[in-house]
């Protein structure tokens, strides 16, 4: 499978606080892989690094092995090809839910607005939101928000989508519906690189799992290799405290 | 009847009577120039406003870096100067100042929307920042995570929402304009207010002609205040919205029919 995305020796520093240390992974076309690990390890940090909407202090990132980092390619196309959702959706609030779809291919991608709707409105189908063109975000739940969010950022039709937590901020009813819409995506071949505490869906749906542990990867590998037998202790704690708190 | 003997009423309906088309004239006056200048005074606070919440981007170089501070020290002056003086003394200086020192004679016209519209755009700069402020930094995250640059995201996301946001200020500067562009009677401006004095050097009735004037005043604000209402929830659009119909037909032709089942507000 092609690579796409490259991390290498990635480290970021808030002031003197080390969050993210040497990290190395890589993201190949198809990839689902999911990011766990206990609060406070860097998960959201290495997303927002790899979406530079925070500056790495030092490492790389390459895509299709272009240097991210070193102006390789320009900042804003590797955006669109790189997606992003949110753990608070970010919506734009003064656009409709067509709108907030459309915006992105119209004004980055200078897509037409006929092809930018229909293609809109086939992602908006897709993730059972076509009726609601009209809506604003303030008039949504939050499950639906986040499956606008989720069209949104495959309307720009990117290679990779990154997630950070998209269910943890909705109510419970409402996380099933937003994990239903990313398992079909999983399964249509979407590449994807999700932060996740929902347990369930790093075991069944990705096909890498990795575990950070204080900004560093501290084991990573295939579902079962980390659910069943996890070689680190802190891993192994960590899912332990994790069922824990479940049952 | 000479004006002596009439009583209140009487004598406000004398002097509507002969100077309503004064009061008419003045009252027009008084409401371009708040008009225009509360339009100028927006589009100078967003500018000011704009350059003021504007970070260095990370890669900027120093001489980049200098000249926005620079840049930001300059406006910031002259916020603080045209919010920390008088108005009235801000038409003095300016418009004798332009002509005894540098031998510009500015008219009339053009010396009050100077005035007022600089003199709005300095209150306006701290009211848009405010509003830039307030907008949720994860709509400015939303927008950067799908490409779009620092320009097209204050453009088509945050500026927009700025705008939402401070439109209950910028009703109250355009009321604030209505009632004190009456300060540029001192440069000889035929507004209101200056009609107000006429009347009443003319004919002697200061509590009759000071109380019509006061009421088109009013009036003049009122309606105002009630059209910016107005826009404002055409803003917001409605309260609910329609869900689309499945039917592909009715789609393409933009109806969209309400579904009681499932639709309205969540
Ligand atoms: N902008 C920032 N400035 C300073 N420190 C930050 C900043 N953002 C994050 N941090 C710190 O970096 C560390 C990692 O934060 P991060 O949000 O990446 O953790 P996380 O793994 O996503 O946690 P959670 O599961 O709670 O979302 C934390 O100690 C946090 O305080
Ligand atoms: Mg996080």
């Amino acid at each position: 499978m092609a690579g796409i995305i490259k991390v290498e020796h990635l480290a970021k520093t808030f002031g003197t606080n080390e969050v993210l240390k040497d990290i190395d992974f890589s993201v190949s076309s198809g990839d689902v892989i999911s990011i766990i690990g206990s609060s406070g390890s860097g998960k959201s940090t290495l997303l927002r690094c790899i979406n530079l909407l925070e500056e790495a202090t030092s490492g790389k990132i390459l895509f299709h092995d272009k240097d991210v980092l070193a102006g390789a390619i320009n900042e804003d196309e590797y955006r669109t090809k790189v997606g992003m959702v949110f753990q608070s959706f970010n919506l734009f609030n003064n656009l409709s839910v067509l709108d907030n779809c459309m915006i992105g291919q119209v004004k980055v991608l200078k897509r037409g607005k006929e092809e930018a709707e229909k293609n809109a409105m086939e992602y908006l189908a897709k993730v059972g939101m076509a009726q609601y063109i009209k809506a604003k975000p303030r008039q949504l739940s939050g499950g639906q928000k986040q499956r606008v969010a989720i069209a949104r950022a495959l309307a720009m039709n990117p290679e990779v989508l990154l997630f950070d937590e998209p269910t943890s901020a909705l109510d419970p009813e409402m996380v099933g519906e937003v994990l239903d819409v990313m398992k079909i995506l999983a399964e249509s071949g979407m590449t994807m690189l999700v932060v996740t505490h929902e347990m369930a869906f790093a075991r069944d749906v990705s096909n890498r799992v990795i575990y950070m542990a204080d900004g560093r990867i501290e084991e990573e590998g295939s579902p079962e290799d980390i659910f069943s037998n996890p070689r680190s202790p802190k891993t192994k704690e960590f899912l332990s405290r994790f069922r824990g708190e479940k049952e | 009847m000479t004006i002596s003997e009439m009583n209140f009423f009487q004598r406000m309906l004398y002097i509507l009577q002969d100077y309503g088309g004064s009061l008419l004239a003045g009252a027009a006056t008084t409401m371009a120039i708040a008009l225009i200048c509360t339009f100028l005074g927006c589009v100078i606070g967003f500018a000011v406003g704009l350059i003021q919440t504007t970070e260095p981007h990370k890669k900027d170089g120093a001489v980049k870096r200098g000249v926005l501070r620079v840049v930001k020290l300059i406006l910031t002056a002259y916020v603080e100067v045209f919010r920390g003086t008088p108005m009235m003394l801000q038409a003095a200086f300016i418009y004798y100042g332009m002509s005894s020192v540098f031998g510009i004679n500015l008219g009339m016209w053009s010396a009050a929307i100077i005035i007022v519209s600089v003199n709005t755009g300095a209150y306006m700069a701290e009211t848009v920042r405010g509003g830039i402020l307030s907008v949720d930094p994860g709509q400015r995250e939303g927008a950067r995570a799908i490409g779009m640059s620092h320009m097209q995201t204050m453009v088509y996301i945050v500026l927009p929402q700025a705008l939402r946001n401070i439109m209950p200020q910028i009703g109250n500067n355009l009321i604030i304009n209505i009632k004190d562009t009456c300060v540029l009677s001192i440069i000889g401006t035929v507004e209101l207010f200056f009609t107000f004095r006429s009347i009443s050097g003319a004919l002697y009735t200061y509590f009759e002609a000071a109380s019509v004037t006061m009421i088109i005043y009013f009036i003049l604000t009122f309606t105002c205040s009630r059209i910016l209402r107005a826009i404002e929830s055409r803003m917001d659009g409605p309260a609910n919205f329609d869900l689309a119909t499945n039917d592909t037909l009715a789609f393409t032709s933009g109806l969209t029919k309400y579904n009681d089942k499932t639709g309205g507000m969540h």
